[in-house]
């Protein structure tokens, strides 16, 4: 589904600064993996480099066997809303949209048909349980909601990748665990590769995978075995081995 | 660091958030030092020029101080708005209300210290290029030279800073203190999606109806009695047509699925229907100043060619000649020779042709009434391209001047009436009456065929006209040739070019004065608008940014803030044109004279001048835009 061979990112500059050194990952199709490093370690620039928005400076992406970053502008933006999803960490909604516009903007914006925007956006409404607000407007929902919403946009148009960076840095833990729980439930039934950066442990415990970056470079990796629980504790483990401050731990839950 | 480095600092390393609020400010500057310097042109104060135009300068000056004033009022409020994150940081940090206002104040002062001294100096620039222009396209009594306004400076300096002082003490009213928190989130809390009433929303569109349907039915004197009540009618119109109306239609189309969910215009409108709280204020002042401008304009261009066409419509001949009934056949002579020396002195080709007018006693006028040969009057015809006349034997033609500015009798109706009486007994009868200039007589004259012109007995007076037809493309000349015939032969010789010329000349300065204050205008609602964009830069580029995430092509982006952008700068210029239309449609109904060329010309060249504003400033936009996001 993603692949990444050998990926580096290089901002230039009066000090020419390496964000990124030959970063080698492969996302299966239907899995969820997450990202996790201390501050400044490149999470976030590989992230970016995989959702297009940013270009490395060497190394190849392919997504779905397709690469991205050789595409021309308009094309990328089209390839954009039509094969990837986001979700960040401020949610990103447009405040003069009402939610359920907001929803089916990315359907808007390649033109579909009405009667199809709306049907696609009441029955993923009603899988995220927002059917009740979709026409409030954004400032007048929680965080918890807000996020909710913004997965519904991100998964409106069926994207084979659906990218998140730090989906719950905003939320409290129960709308954490809420918004958790619903990705990794979007993720069984519609088989969607899911890709999360996130800082929290609890939220990379719901993953299949968790792969660690240090300084730009592969750390290591764990996956998920018989438990959350279980995992959860090695995630913590792998963290304090990495050499992580206490403030790498979300100081909210932990 | 002490606070009021503090707040010089805040703006000298901070400028491109003050740039816009300081160009704004410069450009209204500029624009008043333009205008003193024309006010105290040794020209216009020397007394050639009349009290009146004096007047008016002054009153134009006056509005352009108060028009200023708001400007700049405008623009300070909404760039404080803007601000408010930053001055609730402050505050976080334990600054007082007080010195927060101080701060305002300090900075107000410095950048509108600079702005007045950059305005000036730009002025000065820019006063040289519109005296260049003013000197080549209008004419004006004396040559408009350059020199050094010392006391234009000293009064837009001094007007200046007394302005952006008192607005800084304005400040205060402005930034009431509202709750910490509602600062430091001022700029993610929504203003609020405006509403709208359905009855204000109808009564917006009456207003309007009503207000043109008076303005264009009303005729004649009518015209000055409905204008107060048509202008505050429609003002108020406008107003409700931005505010009410024009929300109500966006909210519908809104509603309407089909339209609002198609494509990019789901970003386009809910962005449209946000704005339209700030954007209404802008666009209805925006449209009240252009239609001022417009109307401004339109008017004096207007009533110059009302008398300069009203001039050259009368007066078919390039020069004429009109002889006392007391002349001597000498007097006429030597007049003639005169003319006819200046025009060859000059150059001047023309075909000379005569007739002798001669006026019979009649009933019905003591002066008596003019009858002209058939001959004679096709010898005239022919000379200007008209229809020749031929009467049949038994009949007169009745010919009435077809441009009767002054005159609103008909005494022409009086000779279509009456017979006339030939001394071999016959008698000719009115049967037509056609309109021409070809003959310069007021209450209408005959036609008869030479033959029945024999019969007339003798003449109860008369005197000689000649008519000089110069050949085309020596307007110049003829001008120069017209001002000497005047002099030489005053009264009796007539130089249409010269005449119209003189009309000119003594148009030149208020033309230039209303041409002037009506750009000025028109340039500041230009720049309001410039404002408004301007002032929404900043959401559109996180907007547009988040969106582009998702994926938007630049031509999609292109094309958002293209209808955007148009919206902005058309609406209200729309509606300008069409209130400006009306108002010298009334205008031309009043003075009873087509003004559709003269109109079409002004509204037409404003809608050009805009469209290439819009170009321009879209371009800077969409590249400011695409710089960010892409």
């Amino acid at each position: 589904m993603l692949k990444i061979k050998k990926v580096g990112k290089v901002y230039e500059g009066k000090v020419a600064y390496r964000a990124l050194t030959d970063i080698d990952l492969e996302v299966e199709k239907g899995e969820f993996v997450a990202i996790m490093g201390p501050s400044g370690s490149g999470k976030t620039t590989l992230l970016n480099i995989i959702s297009t928005i940013d270009e490395p400076t060497a190394g190849v992406v392919e997504i779905d066997g397709k690469s991205p970053h050789q595409l021309k502008k308009n094309e990328l933006a089209k390839f954009r809303r039509q094969e990837l999803g986001f979700i960040f960490q401020d949610f990103n909604l447009l405040h003069t949209l009402t939610v359920e516009e907001n929803i089916v903007l990315p359907l808007t914006l390649d033109g579909a048909r009405i009667k199809e925007m709306k049907e696609k956006a009441s029955t993923i409404a009603e899988k995220l349980g927002i059917g009740a607000i979709m026409n409030k407007r954004t400032y007048e929902i929680s965080g918890g909601q807000a996020q909710r919403v913004a997965i519904a946009r991100a998964m409106i148009h069926e994207p084979k990748l659906l990218l998140a960076d730090e989906p719950t840095g905003n939320l409290d833990s129960k709308a954490s665990k809420d918004v958790m729980e619903m990705l990794v439930s979007i993720n069984e039934k519609e088989q969607t590769s899911l890709l999360m950066v996130t800082h929290d442990p609890q939220a990379a415990s719901y993953s299949d995978r968790v792969i660690f970056i240090r300084d730009g470079k592969l750390h290591s990796e764990i996956h998920h075995g018989e438990s959350r629980q279980a995992f959860f504790q090695k995630i913590i483990d792998m963290l304090s081995l990495m050499g992580g401050d206490g403030n790498d731990l979300s100081s909210v839950r932990v | 660091m002490t606070f009021r480095q503090f707040a010089f600092n805040n703006v000298l390393r901070n400028k491109r958030l003050y740039v816009a609020y300081f160009l704004s400010s410069l450009f209204t500057v500029m624009v008043f030092f333009t205008f003193a310097n024309f006010a105290f042109h040794p020209v216009f104060t020397g007394g050639t020029v009349d009290s009146k135009a004096l007047f008016s300068m002054a009153v134009a000056g006056g509005i352009i101080y108060i028009f200023s004033f708001f400007f700049v009022l405008y623009s300070m409020s909404s760039f404080l708005q803007s601000r408010k994150k930053e001055f609730g940081l402050l505050m976080l940090q334990g600054a007082s209300t007080t010195q927060i206002r101080l701060m305002v104040f300090m900075e107000n002062i410095l950048v509108g210290f600079l702005a007045t001294v950059g305005g000036i100096l730009l002025g000065l620039v820019f006063s040289k290029a519109v005296l260049l222009i003013a000197e080549n396209v209008l004419i004006v009594n004396e040559s408009l030279n350059f020199y050094f306004p010392s006391l234009a400076i000293g009064v837009t300096f001094i007007s200046f800073m007394v302005l952006f002082l008192f607005i800084s003490m304005f400040v205060a009213f402005i930034l009431r203190t509202k709750k910490l928190i509602d600062l430091i989130k001022g700029d993610k809390q929504s203003k609020g999606e405006p509403k709208a009433n359905i009855f204000l929303a109808i009564f917006a569109a009456l207003l309007l109806i009503i207000g043109y349907g008076v303005a264009l039915t009303v005729k004649g004197a009518l015209v000055v009695y409905a204008m107060i009540p048509v202008i505050v009618v429609v003002i108020l119109g406008t107003y409700l047509l931005f505010t009410q109306l024009s929300v109500y239609i966006i909210r519908k189309l809104k509603g309407n699925r089909t339209i609002f969910w198609r494509k990019t215009n789901m970003l386009l409108f809910s962005d449209l229907s946000f704005r339209m709280k700030d954007n209404a204020r802008t666009f209805f002042m925006v449209a009240i100043i252009s239609t001022v401008a417009f109307s401004a304009i339109g008017t004096l261009f207007g009533f110059q060619s009302y008398l300069t066409k009203g001039m050259v419509q009368a007066n078919p001949f390039s020069i004429t000649y009109f002889s006392y009934a007391d002349d001597t056949d000498k007097d006429i002579n030597n007049e003639l020779n005169q003319i006819q020396a200046i025009l060859n002195e000059k150059d001047i080709h023309s075909e000379m042709k005569q007739i002798a007018l001669n006026y019979y006693s009649s009933p019905y006028r003591d002066e008596g009434v003019l009858f002209v040969k058939a001959s004679d009057y096709n010898n005239f015809a022919r000379l200007v391209g008209e229809k020749e006349i031929h009467p049949g034997e038994k009949e007169a033609i009745v010919v009435d001047q077809s441009s009767k500015i002054l005159s609103y009798s008909n005494p022409s109706d009086q000779l279509m009436e009456s017979t006339i009486k030939l001394e071999n007994g016959a008698e000719l009868t009115p049967t037509a009456k056609i309109e021409t200039e070809i003959l310069p007589e007021f209450n209408g004259y005959y036609i008869i065929t030479d033959n029945n012109y024999e019969q007339l007995g003798s003449p109860l007076r008369s005197s000689m006209y000649y008519v000089w037809q110069v050949d085309k493309g020596q307007t110049d000349k003829v001008v120069e040739a017209g001002e000497k015939i005047s002099e030489k032969v005053p009264y009796k010789a007539q130089s249409v070019d010269y005449n119209v010329y003189q009309i000119n000349k003594t148009f030149g300065p208020i033309l230039f004065i209303g041409l002037f204050i009506g750009i000025v205008f028109f340039v500041s609602a230009g720049s309001f608008l410039y404002f408004r964009l301007y002032s929404d830069l900043e959401d559109d580029k996180r907007k547009f940014g988040s969106v582009a995430k998702m994926g938007l092509t630049q031509n999609e982006l292109k094309k958002i803030v293209n209808r955007q952008t148009a919206l902005l700068f058309f609406a209200p210029i729309i509606v300008a044109l069409i209130h400006g239309a009306v108002a010298l449609t009334a205008l031309s109904h009043m003075f009873d004279f087509n003004l559709m060329k003269e109109a079409t010309f002004v509204l037409g060249s404003f809608a050009l001048i805009q469209i290439i504003y819009f170009l321009i400033v879209r371009l800077f936009y969409v590249k400011q835009l695409k710089h960010a996001i892409y």
